[in-house]
């Protein structure tokens, strides 16, 4: 039995308690009539706009998502470890011929795909319809990738949150007081913060590129709006300085730090954490 | 198939395994006592490695931190409560058969030499299950590994009467040169399963033979009723009375009751036996677990 049979186990298994789950459904549907809904919505604006109309159906799509893809990563993700440790099944799945790190990597693995799966079939036909209709191919598939990509990093929060919590109820509840600050008053209070003490433009740049929501708008605003102007005379002036190309490739690093940071810190957390100590 | 030598474990200030040193061989079946909190369940995880510990232990002789895995894949493992999955039963059986590269149909085929059909339960959800099955599967998912060590960590402590009897009937079919380490509380599941005790008691062994030898240490035995006729309760008083087999001679009525060692019950039947006397009616009396440790430590170990 190979490392990558084991691996393949658990990723099978987290996919088919997924599919058991109301999550996964819920979330799939959610996401299956918001795209419908803003493409909808799209078609009617091409009428004044051209294809930029749809254009503007994703980036609201993508604002829908900003909000929601963290929730429905974060949730799954936090439970995963944490429940198991809590009703005693983590114990008899360590006591197996298994590693710490493969169950670590397995259960990320897994919940990675479920979020993943459970966003794309609403995505993916809203996109595909944005393209029919004419939205650039390369765009739909830019955003779909960062969308992918902030799901992911909310999956590593989440499973990292889980390696080291005692209980489900303190990962979810860690992981949504995380979710508040970084979602809900992050770009609401780095705004005042900037507004209110004059903060110089390369913080609220650098908050941008730190702060993984942020990031994945600025992504997107940057491929629906390559001068940034949306952002204002900060974004019109970054844009300037580091061109477009470094904006969307910073915006996609920030996110990728974001995935292998707390996958680091979260595998570390388990291999040194013990079980019943 | 156990070493352990100077197994130390903390829990804050609280010293719960003190330097213990243990060595079970291969194919010995071997029960662990104490008291509640003697540190039972810690020894269980240090064995399989789910905890850090100061000492050696080695599995099969595979170190178990430097090579937990390898050693691990050497145990089959049944604890107290079975895990809560959110599956069915083929699911269960699927997923940890597959962790240690088994067949479903060679754990469908234990399962069912311990009276379970895999078939019959596979689609039924494993919360829907009674806590007997559950134990049952993953002693069948233990043997159909066919490991050397079978650690069970007090498997019947959740079950009813009827499925804790089932499940130590279960232990027999264990196959022959199996090692068994099981904790238990339970005076039945000690006695089908295991021939050799050890007792922990502050972080140490303080017991290590036979149940024979406990009940002995203890100053504790069993007591054999006998139920007589007038005469026969005279003629065996009297014949027992200066026995030095015979601890104490109890007389109510016409039931005579004689305690002495396990160990030389069966010959004192085959004394009554001999004699010529009607035995109506004839029951044993075996102290509980808890009163022959009690005893015990109270006596003060050597």
């Amino acid at each position: 039995m190979t490392r990558a049979t084991r691996l393949a186990l658990f990723v099978r298994r987290e996919l088919s308690d997924a599919l058991r789950a109301r999550w996964f459904l819920a979330y799939s549907a959610i996401f299956l009539v918001g795209g419908v809904v803003l493409i909808g919505l799209g078609a009617r604006d091409t009428i004044l706009s051209g294809y930029r109309g749809y254009a503007r159906a994703l980036v609201g799509l993508v604002h829908f998502a900003v909000l929601f893809v963290p929730l429905m990563a974060l949730f799954p993700a936090a439970a995963s470890i944490a429940e198991e440790r809590e009703n005693g099944t983590l114990e008899y799945l360590l006591a197996q011929p298994v590693t710490r790190g493969e169950v670590f990597l397995g259960k990320w693995a897994g919940v990675a795909l479920a979020v993943a799966a459970s966003i794309s079939a609403g995505y993916l036909l809203a996109g595909g319809l944005a393209v029919l209709r004419g939205v650039p191919f390369r765009f739909v598939a830019i955003s779909y990738g960062y969308l992918l990509l902030l799901a992911l990093a909310f999956v590593s929060l989440g499973l990292a949150l889980s390696a080291v919590s005692e209980t489900r109820a303190r990962a979810i509840t860690i992981g949504l007081l995380g979710w508040l600050a970084l979602i809900a008053l992050g770009s609401l209070g780095a705004v005042t913060a900037f507004v209110r003490w004059g903060l110089a433009p390369e913080i609220l740049v650098a908050w941008t590129f730190v702060n993984p929501a942020e990031a994945f708008r600025l992504g997107m605003v940057g491929l629906m709006d390559p001068d940034l102007g949306l952002l204002g005379p900060v974004g019109a002036s970054l844009a300037g300085r580091a061109g477009t190309g470094v904006v969307l490739w910073g915006a996609a690093a920030s996110l990728l730090v974001w995935i292998a940071v707390p996958l680091a810190l979260g595998a570390t957390g388990i291999l040194r954490r013990r079980e019943g100590a | 198939m156990i070493a352990a030598t100077g197994l130390s474990r903390r829990f804050g200030e609280q010293r719960v395994l003190d330097g213990l040193s243990l060595a079970i061989a291969p194919g010995e079946r071997v029960a662990l006592l104490g008291l509640n909190g003697s540190g039972k369940t810690t020894l269980f995880r240090c064995l399989l490695g789910l905890i850090p510990f100061d000492g050696e232990l080695a599995i099969d002789g595979l170190d178990v931190e430097r090579r937990g895995r390898k050693a691990r894949a050497r145990i089959g493992y049944v604890p107290q409560r079975p895990p809560h999955f959110p599956g069915s039963l083929g699911e269960l059986v699927e997923f940890f058969s597959g962790l240690r590269g088994l067949d479903r149909d060679e754990v469908a085929a234990h399962m069912a030499a311990l009276d379970l059909s895999l078939d019959e339960h596979a689609d039924k959800p494993v919360r829907a299950l009674s806590g007997g099955m559950l134990q049952k599967t993953l002693l069948a998912l233990a043997t159909a590994a066919h490991v050397p060590l079978l650690l069970l960590d007090e498997p019947t402590a959740n079950l009813d009467p009827r499925a804790r009897r089932d499940f130590v009937r279960a232990l027999g079919a264990v196959p022959e040169g199996t090692t068994v380490f099981l904790s238990s509380h339970r005076l039945e599941d000690i006695q089908a399963a295991a021939d050799r005790l050890l007792l922990l008691h502050r972080g140490r062994i303080v017991f290590d033979g036979s149940f024979a030898e406990l009940e002995t240490a203890a100053g504790i035995a069993p007591t054999l009723w006998l139920e007589l006729s007038p005469a026969g309760v005279d003629e065996i008083a009297a014949r027992f009375e200066d026995d030095a087999r015979v601890l104490r001679l109890r007389r109510n009525g016409t039931r005579l009751g004689l305690r002495a060692p396990a160990a030389d019950l069966a010959a004192l039947l085959s004394e009554l036996g001999a004699a010529d006397v009607e035995i109506l009616d004839l029951r044993t009396e075996a102290p509980s677990l808890e009163r022959l440790l009690d005893r015990y430590l109270e006596a003060g170990p050597p």
